[in-house]
């Protein structure tokens, strides 16, 4: 009956999220492995990654050889940081998404690495999985897994964040070696 | 039923639901828009429907000008409106915390201002009551802003925007600027647009706050009741320094004006005394940037640079009370406002 009323939605990359994106190949094992650690400007975030990387360096066997911030909590990384992961880390880690543009940001983040081949683990605050979880769906990768750790973090302490971080380190560990879909997209 | 079907008024009605269950709209009802209404908008530009007007890039996603046009019928707009729309739009993506406005918990208006003679030619209020409601150009060309976030770009409440109260009347705040009051040059010119000229410009905010004072003929007095709440704590949010703009009444304006004061000296006067000692900052528990450089004391400078600092004119001459806005993020403003075109110049 309405047919003749214009959709408003209808535009260029509307139907970005039916082309679905491949997931990285899961390592076996992480002994030994090159672990990337990918920020945001978020207070802590740089903080909490580096916390993770010691207790995976430490407890896994994993070896820390890259840590950058990116500049702008909206967009993804820039390329020259992006090809830097690539080329230097087997696996990355990146947040923290504790916000409303950088957690929907960090997973595409995420995503882009994994599209590369990077196995990465996104670390989002309880708080913004609505908007994490849309990312993943508007990229194509709908029930892309993430870890989530509570609300908030940027008003922790030093030791608040190394307590969450190691808190955080068993469920990375569990998406860099297991399937990183929650079910078939 | 048959009365239904035949029935204009139901069949309008229904028409709205059909909005409603696609999820078009941002709460209230829309109107309608069909091809027809699109190439109406269209012929007021002689703009290409397809043209591509703005990119997320990081949502994969684009807005036309057809899409606009759509939007803006949607909100209630007139297509003579649509050249306004199209400027508002581009003048809000020349901001740049446009790019992630939209998710943000801050949750921001833009604040779109009109200058020039088409404020009169559609009927953009610029006098009393000029934050509304009761103008249907300032509520729907506003009002288009957000439906072609939500629309064009999919970004919905609680879902990729994250507002966390959000502010009153997000997608409503449209004033024309009352250049025949003001005693300076109309706020476009300060955007870089010739004067005379139909201009949009369009700053994000936070909030809304008024300055009555209605007490004095004191052009300092005046300036050191904005210079108080534009130094607010709880504007502050961290960094070199928080954000403020005023729309000032035209009573306001012309006590400054008649002092002597021009656009630039206000906004001198107001860096130099929106302050805070660095004592206030710390006992509010937002000392970690303001004290970083010096010890517990001291003053800190609420404002960014003076030119930073947006003031235009709006309202009428009845009351001396003026309007104390917060610009989202540290950028401030653009300050470049953007010509409205339309098809064929009018005389």
């Amino acid at each position: 009956m309405f047919e003749n009323i214009v959709d408003p939605t209808v535009g260029p990359g509307a139907g970005a999220q039916r082309r679905p994106v491949a997931l990285a190949d899961r390592p076996a094992s992480l002994r030994g492995l090159r672990l990337g650690l990918l920020a945001n400007t978020k207070r802590n975030a740089e903080q909490f990654l580096a916390d993770v990387g010691t207790v995976l360096a430490g407890d896994y066997g994993m070896r820390v050889v890259l840590a950058r911030k990116k500049p702008n909590i909206v967009e993804t990384a820039p390329e020259p940081i992006m090809a830097e992961l690539g080329e230097q880390c087997d696996v990355v880690v990146t947040g923290v998404g504790d916000c409303g543009s950088c957690s929907a940001s960090a997973v595409a983040d995420g995503l882009l690495l994994e599209q590369a081949g990077i196995p990465a683990v996104v670390i989002c605050s309880d708080a913004f999985t609505v908007s994490a979880d849309a990312m993943a769906y508007l990229r194509g990768a709908a029930g892309y897994r993430y870890v989530t750790t509570p609300h908030p973090v940027a008003n922790l302490t030093p030791e608040g964040v190394q307590s969450r971080a190691a808190a955080a380190v068993p469920a990375i560990v569990a998406l860099l070696t297991e399937p990183a879909m929650a079910a078939s997209a | 039923m048959t009365s239904e079907v035949t029935d204009p008024v139901a069949q309008a009605k229904a028409a709205i639901e059909y909005c409603y269950e696609q999820g078009w709209t941002d709460g209230l009802p829309v109107v309608p828009a069909t091809a027809a209404d699109v190439a109406a908008c269209l012929a007021t530009t002689g703009r290409d429907g397809d043209e591509v007007i703005s990119s997320q890039p990081h949502l994969s996603r684009s807005v036309t000008v057809a899409q606009a046009a759509a939007n803006a019928i949607m909100a209630g707009c007139k297509p003579e409106y649509f050249p306004v729309v199209l400027a508002a739009w581009q003048a809000v993506c020349l901001e740049r915390a446009s790019r992630g406005a939209w998710q943000s918990t801050s949750g921001p208006a833009p604040l779109i201002i009109v200058n020039g003679p088409v404020r009169s030619r559609l009927g953009v209020n610029y006098a009393g009551g000029v934050f509304g409601p009761g103008f249907r150009a300032n509520a729907t060309i506003a009002r288009a802003i957000g439906l072609i976030v939500r629309n064009g770009y999919g970004i919905h409440p609680q879902e990729l925007e994250q507002a966390t109260q959000g502010l009153p009347g997000r997608w409503s705040v449209c004033i024309g600027e009352n250049e025949e009051m003001s005693p300076w040059e109309p706020l476009s010119v300060v955007g870089g647009v010739a004067p005379g000229t139909d201009a949009v410009s369009a700053i994000l905010i936070r909030t809304c706050e008024y300055v009555d004072n209605r007490s004095t003929d004191s052009a300092a007095a005046v300036l050191t009741d904005f210079a108080d709440s534009l130094a607010r704590l709880g504007a502050y949010v961290g960094g070199a320094h928080s954000s403020g703009g005023l729309v000032l009444g035209p009573e306001h304006a012309q006590l400054l004006g008649n002092a002597g004061y021009s656009r630039a000296d206000v906004q001198e006067w107001l860096f130099e005394h929106a302050v805070r000692d660095r004592s206030d900052m710390v006992a509010a528990g937002k000392g970690e940037h303001a004290v970083a450089d010096a010890d517990h004391g001291g003053p800190f400078r609420m404002m960014p640079a003076a030119q930073d600092i947006p003031i235009m004119v709006a309202g009428a001459a009845n009351a001396a009370m003026s309007m104390v806005f917060r610009p989202f993020g540290w950028a401030a403003w653009s300050r470049q406002s953007v010509p409205v075109g339309y098809a064929e110049e009018r005389s």
